[in-house]
């Protein structure tokens, strides 16, 4: 009798042939919660999202897109007053946001298989200089956004005279920007420079 | 081509030994898509990694990896 696999040691496509029956026999979804974030990024869900440079770069275009809708949540934050529109416009940007924002993040951890998301225990030498080369790249993008904003600011300022104040809205809506941008960069990078790895055709 | 470029052997003697890229990468605890990186050298491992593939196939060093191509089998024979 062949010995049983656990879900950590089965690829996708393997656990999508499952029968019903084998799933609850093989533990069910109590197992498969059991299972920790670094054995779940390397199970290969939906391939065909992530299988070509090309979509690859789409997911990361994804990305890239939702987060500019943030940062246009703070510019209309900034221009616009709740009054005149201005918060229905921005929720109707976040919803819009987090449609794209969470599917391709998830994504994108998936193509990488967790290179900016798992704990540096769980990767090897090339993965760490990687995730290495893609946070410099993202901060050094970062920091021209920081030189942006305060060159914005200071020309506001300017413009505005002695008592302009930037709405306390547009300052919340830049910060959670920055954030997100700090927080994500590094994987758009990431899923950006990925090469295409060799076809897996061993069993 | 990088002036940084290593070529390897890794496909031939994982091929000879019958060797699966996962069954390598389980056996030096990388992650199997750098065994491919390595074959195809888009990755030059560390001087570490490198002398482990190498104690893995229980050849020297030099057998695995080279700065220089390596020449194509017959070729000698050829001359």
């Amino acid at each position: 009798m062949s010995e049983r696999k656990s879900f950590g040691q089965m690829s996708w496509a393997e656990l999508k042939r499952m029968s019903w029956a084998e799933f609850r026999q093989a533990g069910g979804w109590a197992e498969l919660g059991r299972m920790n974030r670094a054995d779940l990024i390397q199970l290969d869900m939906l391939p065909a999202w992530y299988a070509t440079r090309e979509r690859r770069r789409w997911l990361a275009g994804a990305g890239i897109f939702a987060l500019a809708l943030q940062w246009i949540n703070a510019a209309v934050s900034w221009a616009v007053g709740p009054d005149d529109g201005g918060s229905r416009i921005i929720l109707i940007l976040v919803a819009i946001m987090m449609v794209i924002y969470l599917p391709a993040v998830t994504l994108m951890n998936i193509a990488t298989r967790g290179l900016v998301e798992l704990a540096e225990r769980h990767l090897d030498e090339r993965q760490v200089g990687e995730r290495l080369r893609a946070t410099t790249i993202a901060h050094r993008i970062t920091t021209g956004l920081l030189t942006a904003c305060f060159a914005a600011a200071v020309v506001a300022g300017m413009g505005g005279g002695d008592d302009y104040v930037v709405p306390e809205r547009a300052v919340v809506m830049l910060v959670i920007a920055l954030a997100l941008t700090h927080f994500v960069l590094p994987l758009i990078v990431s899923t950006w420079r990925l090469p295409d790895p060799l076809p897996d055709n061993e069993e | 081509m990088s002036a940084e470029e290593v070529y390897n052997r890794i496909p031939m003697l994982r091929a000879e030994r019958g060797v699966s890229r996962k069954e390598l990468a389980a056996a030096l605890g990388v992650h199997y898509q750098t065994v491919g990186y390595l074959e195809r050298g888009e990755y030059s491992p560390s001087l570490h990694l490198a002398l482990r593939i190498a104690e893995y196939f229980e050849v020297p060093l030099e057998v695995v990896f080279s700065l220089k191509p390596f020449p194509r089998l017959g070729s000698e024979v050829r001359r």
